[in-house]
């Protein structure tokens, strides 16, 4: 592979750009190229092994370290000591995206922040998950402004929300609890929700 | 000053008198509230009472500078208000400058450089231009957002809002 700056790196009028592959052709005729392939379960693998890989992901599920507002205050006191999300692997928050395996979206996305927030969650690699932590996430809270994005799941397909604002470390626990259940049985809401209304109107 | 019963500190007192000293006619106003001291000041003066502010009083803090919009104003709705800090004694001193629409200002970035980014976000905001800002581009909104946020005019939810957000397009 050569660096962008090699004049041998394959630019068309300024733009690096290289042949589609077979795959990617089929995903952008579907209108699906940055969206996750649909999960059908038992057929890459055989089920019972995808129950263990399953068993084995809801305990250690590593999550994006995404605090965006005052969500992740709380969400590191779930990681703190006391409620300790350790007891279940999920203190090794990533702070790259590769390496993680959600988002838990803590706190109110910003318009400016909007497409750098689905940027990471597309590269976030196959099996993912995402949580919308606190009112801002799920719907935008009191903050019915004009740079305030209403709700995160018009960006991106969300697994679990947790109401509050914040909430406290015990609700996150429990939508945390409800999100291991999801990873174990590996259910994913990109396979219930293949296309986001919100995104599909603006013509992505 | 104005007799609201409020006093000042002796420190603020000498402040007073000097300024008033040295540049009497020309200041637009005084005011005095809950301790705090406050110049009116025509656009054009700005610069200069800041610098002697700067270099003759020992105010060599920039605390803020921000905008300010009173669309009841029918004259001159909107108004730069600078707060400056002296650093030796912690005295406090605020600058106002009421502008027309559209009326331009002196920047005072040079003195300050914290002036800087507060005037992009004055700019940003209100729509208050700085004359001589080296940088005057948007700080907290997107680069090609449209319209200035926290003039009174301007709706809350903003032009685009909602969950729909066409202002995304092209971007996600």
């Amino acid at each position: 592979m050569t660096s962008p700056r090699d004049p041998r790196h394959p630019h068309i009028n300024g733009e690096m750009v290289r042949e589609a592959s077979e795959r990617e052709v089929r995903l952008l005729a579907e209108g699906n190229l940055n969206r996750p392939e649909e999960h059908v379960p038992g057929v890459a693998i055989p089920a019972q092994l995808e129950k263990l890989l399953g068993f084995g992901r809801s305990f250690s599920w590593w999550p994006l370290l995404f605090g965006l507002a005052c969500c992740a205050i709380e969400m590191m006191a779930t990681a703190g000591p006391r409620y300790d999300m350790s007891r279940f692997g999920m203190e090794a928050m990533r702070a790259s995206p590769r390496q993680a395996d959600g988002m838990i979206v803590a706190g109110w996305c910003s318009v400016k922040m909007a497409p750098r927030v689905v940027r990471l969650y597309e590269q976030i690699p196959d099996p993912k998950w995402v949580l919308a932590m606190g009112s801002c996430a799920i719907s935008g809270n009191v903050w019915d402004t004009y740079h305030v994005v209403q709700g995160i799941d018009s960006l991106i397909p969300v697994d679990v929300y947790v109401p509050g604002c914040p909430p406290r470390p015990e609700a996150l626990w429990q939508g945390l609890e409800m999100l291991r259940d999801k990873v174990k049985q590996s259910d994913h809401a990109y396979d219930r929700v293949p296309v986001i209304p919100a995104r599909a109107s603006i013509g992505e | 000053m104005d007799s609201t019963g409020e006093q000042i500190s002796d420190a603020l007192k000498s402040v007073f008198g000097k300024i008033e000293e040295k540049f009497g006619a020309r200041l637009l106003g005084s005011s005095v509230f809950r301790g705090e001291l406050t110049f009116l000041v025509a656009a054009e003066d700005l610069v200069e009472v800041a610098t002697y502010c700067k270099a003759g009083l020992g105010f060599d803090r920039l605390e803020f500078l921000t905008g300010n919009h009173y669309p009841e104003r029918l004259e001159q709705p909107f108004e730069v208000a600078v707060h400056l800090t002296s650093m030796a004694t912690n005295d406090r001193l605020r600058l106002k400058v009421p502008l027309k629409e559209g009326q331009k200002m002196p920047t005072l970035s040079s003195l300050w450089p914290a002036a800087n980014w507060c005037e992009r976000e004055t700019w940003e905001m209100y729509g208050i231009e700085f004359e001589g800002h080296p940088n005057l581009i948007r700080l907290l909104t997107d680069a090609d957002f449209e319209g200035h946020p926290l003039r009174k005019d301007f709706p809350v939810r903003g032009l685009v809002g909602g969950r729909i957000r066409t202002d995304l397009k092209g971007k996600i």
